[in-house]
């Protein structure tokens, strides 16, 4: 099966050039970011500040869309439950 | 006992079947709840999609007891393990039948005119020039294996689908596409471009 067989859009083509932006030499992968990503959304809902490793993950959110569309929907049962 | 009061790590290993047993229908409770609010605005989620994603999480999650740090809630290390779960296969779904020669060859079409919507090229110059030089930058810089995942995270394709194409582990993937990223970078500030011309030219 072929990939998608659209165009590749602004946003697409942007996203990607923005995580070029973003890229560091250290960064954390998916699997750290999930080991934190708890604690940086009950940091986050506290609106406390931001330690070193929470850093590393926000800036791991800000790459990753997929880490990101799953701390948003952690956000959403936080705040359910608040 | 409520959510909260219960000592989560301690229950869920319990020696008493009838105290883990407890533990494990409460939790199931917990994440059942919780994905139900989080996918409650997709069409794609039937209640037999929640049960099998409840049921996922909670092996995940049993096998994962130690990496618990206590630096959170349990309940709230819990559902970002269901969540991860969850997604991970909504994803998969959506991108199951696509192939490594598949996403080459679309990384060869890069360079046809119709393969940018109007909207990339649009009438600005900057904006051109920045597609012009990634496109130049992914034909030359990078491994066939490092397109692939460029390519593949250019489609918006979940990580863990690359990583079912390369062929290989988590972790080498992440360095691959990494490593990728960096040489693009680079390559893109050697020619001049910073990240200020890139939110400007695509308004991020």
């Amino acid at each position: 099966m072929k990939p998608p067989d659209q165009q590749l859009t602004s946003a697409q083509v942007g996203s990607v050039l923005k995580m070029l932006a973003l890229t560091t030499e250290r960064e954390l992968n998916c699997s750290e970011c999930l080991q934190h990503v708890g604690e940086f959304a009950e940091t986050r809902l506290a609106s406390q500040p931001v330690d070193a490793v929470m850093a590393s993950i926000e800036q791991h959110l800000a790459l990753c869309p997929e880490c990101r569309e799953e701390f948003e929907a952690l956000m959403t049962i936080l705040q359910a439950g608040q | 006992m409520t959510p909260t009061e219960i000592n989560w790590p301690v229950a869920l290993r319990a020696t008493d079947s009838g105290e883990q047993a407890a533990a494990m229908r409460a939790l199931r409770d917990v994440l059942h709840h919780g994905l139900r609010i989080a996918l409650s605005s997709r069409g794609d989620v039937s209640e037999a999609h929640l049960e099998d994603f409840v049921q996922e999480s909670l092996i995940r999650i049993l096998d994962r007891l130690d990496q618990f740090q206590g630096r959170s809630k349990f309940t709230t290390w819990a559902q970002a393990i269901a969540l991860n779960t969850a997604f991970t296969e909504l994803r998969r779904k959506r991108w199951q039948d696509v192939s490594l020669d598949a996403l080459l060859a679309d990384g060869e079409r890069l360079a046809e005119p119709g393969m940018m919507a109007e909207d990339v090229l649009g009438a600005q110059e900057d904006r051109q020039h920045l597609v012009a030089v990634l496109r130049e930058a992914i034909e030359h810089e990078l491994t066939p294996k490092q397109r692939a995942a460029i390519l593949g995270e250019l489609r918006e394709m979940p990580f863990d689908q690359i990583v079912e194409l390369l062929g290989t582990s988590r972790s080498a993937a992440y360095k691959m596409l990494h490593d990728a990223r960096r040489a693009l970078k680079q390559r893109l500030q050697a020619a001049g471009i910073t990240g200020t011309d890139i939110q400007n030219a695509f308004n991020l």
